[in-house]
């Protein structure tokens, strides 16, 4: 590419820009090249992979992260994870798949390490100015697009509670991306805050590691096992979808029963949604920590009183450290909100179909949903339909009109209606509706239309 | 791939793993030949249904690619050469090559001989092979999933062959002319039509990429 001046942009003509080289930004860029478009794809941090890569700077991998949804299930649909690795692989092992895929795939030289991209701003005929933030002395670089994809992820900004009195408490807080190093828990009291898979996966260290591990949770999960029935649990559950649908919720109880009657028995309160509303607690070793002993389960933290914390029930705990591990806020800051249906009092986009722009046809996003289940093949069927979408859209009026159609349809199948009371669940998607609707979507694009 | 052939896929028993054999010649490994090494050309990944497996690409192929530039590999699926037998039928022979090629440093293009090319086939429509070549395909599969990526196909048949029904509804799959070569079926490791044969799958491929 040339030098940029600081005033005019420029144009990069039927370019796409890709915000991001995360899982979903790599697996856009390699579909997009894949439908001849050219790329270039933004990375801000100076590594790709996003949060598998430890070295990127905000990474919130903790200690022996591993995969909690299986190989099967996790794999890139048209890349898949070698054979003989183990059914969940280990953070390490998804950073070298990734930039194994990368490789195979000649990604890296369309992507701009150290490249935050700071605004998109629309500009005439449907493209995109696109803004890349200054490094230190330069002036911003502004580039024109005929269409973007963000790949941001939603991992970055920690959520952070604040309770009475923690401002005078002596002892360590910190959030659960901030962990790293489990040797931080070695000996001391540890108060872990929330009951998601990283609070539990915390927990769980904690419990063998640390002298104590009091585990504060405000409501109740699923919690399923990695394996069900001699097979991984997510594969175990899939499986059933083939089955009639009554049948199929009955085959599914009957699986799920053990798990449910263990947590029940472990003092869990029973949980206010359907295992398929919310990402469930995917870790087989947490209900035996709790059964002997080695994790205290407590309710919500009311307040912390000098070095004391003191729950909602009146007990308390003495903790040297407190590992806040309450999840992150979703948010997209180089977009400008309207464009991703961002209205009111909300801060939550409203895509069509989850990944378009309602305002725009050359705007998407990938990768903005908790499907409880592998990210990475949602992420290739969404942009495998961003991609045919943005090619038909140029070479196929009467295609592309159809296809309008279909993703406004389909989109109201599935407005957010998580029961949770967390805004993270607002992500959530029914995975097999989801898909489903996917499917449809990419039927519409793919089929030539009755002349 | 279609999103619910991966559906099916995904909620079937995978085919049990096994140690596949995989044999690799790389332009840098030809200390006698001038080779002109190509960084940017595919490579190759190469199959058949002859039970040699992977080594029957030793005598000729192997050499010759990587003369050519190109990184150079073959695969035994199960049951063959060196890889231990192991179930499954045509589908888990596609997963091999498919485990196969995705080891391969970059994107490959899939050559598969004889029934190697319904493997090949298969596997071209779960990886987006950078070309998918068939040479005196065997008896493939009734339904041939369309392959991923719209890679370039090419179907070569002996002389013989090219007019047989089988071939012809090979071609109409895939829409393509099959391209000829002088000689049988199956003498395609070896000899000078072997060499004729495998340079005009060479020439081809610089073609497309
Ligand atoms: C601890 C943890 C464990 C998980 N485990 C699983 C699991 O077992 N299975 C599973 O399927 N999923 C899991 N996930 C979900 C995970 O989100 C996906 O697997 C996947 O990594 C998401 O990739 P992404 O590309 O969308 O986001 P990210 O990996 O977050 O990548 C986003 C990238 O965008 C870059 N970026 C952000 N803003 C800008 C900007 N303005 N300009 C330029 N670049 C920018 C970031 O630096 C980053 O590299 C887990 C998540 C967490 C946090
Ligand atoms: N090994 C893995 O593969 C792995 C590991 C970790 C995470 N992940 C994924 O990464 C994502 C983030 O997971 P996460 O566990 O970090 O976050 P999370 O799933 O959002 O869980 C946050 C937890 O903190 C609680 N919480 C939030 N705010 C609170 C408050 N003010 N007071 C008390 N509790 C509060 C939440 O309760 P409510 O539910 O009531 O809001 C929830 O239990 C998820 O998609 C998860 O599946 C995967």
């Amino acid at each position: 590419m040339q030098e940029y001046s600081s005033q005019a942009a420029y144009d990069r003509g039927e370019a796409v820009c890709v915000i991001g080289a995360g899982a979903a930004g790599l697996i856009a860029v390699k579909n997009l090249r894949e439908n001849g478009f050219e790329v270039d794809c933004y990375e801000r941090d100076t590594v790709l992979g996003g949060l598998w890569n430890p070295q990127n700077q905000h990474s919130p991998l903790y200690p022996n992260t591993h995969l909690v949804t299986s190989r099967s299930q996790t794999e890139i649909p048209d890349y898949p994870m070698p054979d003989h690795w183990p059914d969940y692989p280990s953070a390490a092992q998804m950073l070298e798949y990734l930039n194994g895929y990368a490789k195979h795939f000649g990604l890296s030289e369309h992507i701009w390490y150290g490249s935050e991209i700071s605004g998109i701003d629309p500009v005439e005929g449907s493209r995109f100015e696109v803004v890349v933030k200054p490094a230190a002395g330069n002036s911003a670089r502004r580039l024109r697009y005929a269409a973007v994809i963000i790949a941001t992820g939603h991992h970055w900004t920690p959520n952070l509670p604040s309770y009475p009195g923690q401002d005078l408490y002596r002892g360590t807080i910190l959030h659960s991306s901030q962990l790293k190093d489990g040797s931080r828990l070695r000996g001391k009291h540890v108060l872990v805050i929330g009951g998601g898979n990283s609070g539990t996966d915390i927990a769980c260290e904690a419990a063998v590691n640390a002298a104590g591990c009091v585990h504060s949770v405000r409501r109740g999960y699923w919690h399923l096992p990695k394996y069900l029935d001699g097979e991984p649990a997510d594969y175990a559950l899939a499986r059933l979808s083939k089955r009639p649908k009554l049948f199929r919720k009955y085959l599914t109880k009957r699986l799920l029963k053990g798990s449910r009657n263990l947590s029940t028995r472990m003092g869990m309160d029973k949980p206010d949604h359907d295992h398929t509303d919310e990402e469930p607690v995917r870790n087989g070793r947490y209900l035996e920590h709790v059964g002997d002993g080695s994790i205290d389960r407590r309710g919500e933290v009311a307040k912390f009183e000098g070095n004391e914390v003191i729950f909602a029930d009146g007990t308390e705990f003495r903790p040297d450290i407190v590992v806040l591990a309450t999840g992150y806020k979703p948010g997209i800051k180089c977009c400008p909100p309207e464009l991703l249906g961002v209205e009111g009092e909300s801060s939550q986009p409203k895509l069509l179909a989850r990944m378009f722009s309602p305002r725009t046809e050359t705007l998407a996003v990938a990768g903005l949903v908790e499907p409880g289940v592998g990210a990475l093949p949602i992420v290739h069927w969404q942009t495998h339909a961003i991609s045919h979408w943005l090619q038909v859209r140029k070479e196929d009026p009467e295609r592309a009109a159809a296809f309008k159609h279909q993703v406004v349809s389909e989109s109201a199948q599935y407005e957010v209606n998580s029961t949770g009371i967390s805004p993270r669940h607002q992500l959530a998607v029914d995975v097999e509706e989801y898909l489903a609707s996917l499917g449809r979507i990419i039927d519409t694009l793919e089929q030539e239309p009755a002349k | 791939m279609s999103l619910n052939d991966w559906i099916r896929r995904t909620r079937i028993p995978e085919p049990a793993p096994v140690a596949r054999e995989v044999a690799v010649f790389e332009p840098a490994d030809l200390y006698d030949v001038d080779t002109r090494d190509d960084p940017e050309a595919a490579p190759i990944l190469c199959c058949t249904g002859d039970g040699a497996g992977a080594a029957a690409f030793n005598a000729l192929w192997l050499k010759r690619i990587a003369a050519s530039g190109r990184y150079a590999a073959a695969v035994s699926v199960r049951g063959q050469g060196g890889t231990p037998a192991a179930p499954g039928g045509i589908e888990a022979r596609a997963h091999d090559v498919v485990q196969a090629v995705t080891g391969i440093p970059r994107q490959a293009v899939l050559v598969g001989h004889g029934l190697g090319a319904g493997w090949a086939a298969l596997a071209a429509a779960r990886y987006p092979a950078a070309a998918l070549v068939m040479v005196a395909p065997g008896k493939l599969p009734k339904q041939l999933p369309k392959p991923v990526g719209g890679p370039p196909v090419l179907l070569v048949v002996s002389e013989d062959d090219a007019q047989s029904k089988g071939v012809q509804a090979i071609a109409e799959t895939f829409g393509v002319a099959p391209l000829t070569f002088a000689g049988d079926a199956n003498d395609v490791f070896k000899g000078t039509n072997a060499e004729g044969l495998l340079d005009a799958i060479l020439s081809w491929l610089d073609r497309k990429d």
